[in-house]
């Protein structure tokens, strides 16, 4: 492997490094059998601040999935999230987005 | 049955004297499995949600994952990686849990002035967001301890009146309904 070579793979990697930074992390609601479905879409709104239309497609996403993912960004961004997500009674987790 | 009602942003719930007792029990219990000490509780130990609720004594001030499912529910773990969870925990769990000893005082504290008092009243001085974290915090504790899950309400619906567990789901699907008027006196 020539030099030159070694030189692009590494810019290029620190380019993906990059975009990576940028959101690389995702907050998870998952799925239980005692939150309301209008309590889950109330705490969309009032946490996220997601439309009512959109609150609701992500409420149904974990109801049918599951799971949803709610939010995207840094890892201090999602813990935060996951934090107020508990203080709710929802279930949440944060992980890497390539996990997903 | 009682109900919320609204005056622009202050809410309103008028409670039997039942009622009242009922709630107050649920809160001091989950008080006391957050590891709350210095409260002078309501119930009585033979209560059957004292019963239920004291399945396993707490672990106060510990920030290690807590053994009572309960309180793994309420304060569940943030990564599925265990040193993660715990790195997190040790950070965010005193605040959440101080938040909810919070919120859980200020309840009981409107509570107490219908169970002390003995006769049904109304509770104006809680705002929505107090009243949807206690009554959601209540649902929680209780279905992990009757092990909710989809098919509860048919279970509760066929269970034979004299059946111990059976007011224990009555009151769970109370407070569902509790929380729905309530969610539908703030959306109105």
């Amino acid at each position: 492997m020539s030099t030159d070579t070694l030189i692009d793979v590494e810019s290029e990697s620190n380019l993906h490094i990059s975009q990576l930074v940028d959101k690389p992390w995702v907050t998870i609601v998952w799925d239980d059998p005692v939150n309301m479905m209008t309590y889950v879409v109330h705490v969309f709104i009032k946490l996220f601040g997601f439309s009512k239309e959109k609150a609701h497609e992500l409420m149904m996403q974990v109801h049918n999935d599951g799971r949803a993912v709610v939010s995207s960004g840094s890892r201090e961004e999602m813990e935060w999230d996951v934090q107020r997500l508990h203080e709710h009674g929802l279930w949440a987790t944060l992980q890497r987005d390539d996990k997903v | 049955m009682s109900e919320f009602t609204r005056e622009e942003d202050k809410y309103y719930l008028d409670l039997t004297v039942d009622e009242a007792h009922i709630l107050i029990n649920l809160v001091e219990q989950l008080l006391e499995l957050l590891g709350v000490i210095d409260i002078p509780h309501h119930y009585d130990e033979s209560d059957p949600f004292a019963q239920l609720m004291h399945q396993l004594k707490p672990a106060p001030d510990e920030v290690a994952t807590p053994d009572d499912p309960v309180l793994l529910r309420l304060l569940p773990n943030a990564y599925a990686d265990p040193e993660s969870a715990a790195d997190f925990r040790r950070f965010t769990e005193p605040a959440m849990r101080s938040k909810k000893n919070l919120t859980l005082r200020r309840a009981r504290q409107a509570l107490a002035v219908i169970v002390d008092s003995n006769s049904p009243g109304v509770i104006e001085d809680l705002d929505s967001d107090t009243w949807l974290a206690v009554i959601n915090d209540l649902r929680i504790a209780l279905s992990v301890r009757l092990e909710v899950d989809e098919s509860s309400f048919e279970k509760f619906e066929a269970l034979p009146e004299s059946d111990p567990q059976k007011p224990l789901y009555a009151v769970y699907f109370w407070l569902g309904w509790l929380q729905s008027n309530l969610l539908d006196v703030m959306l109105a």
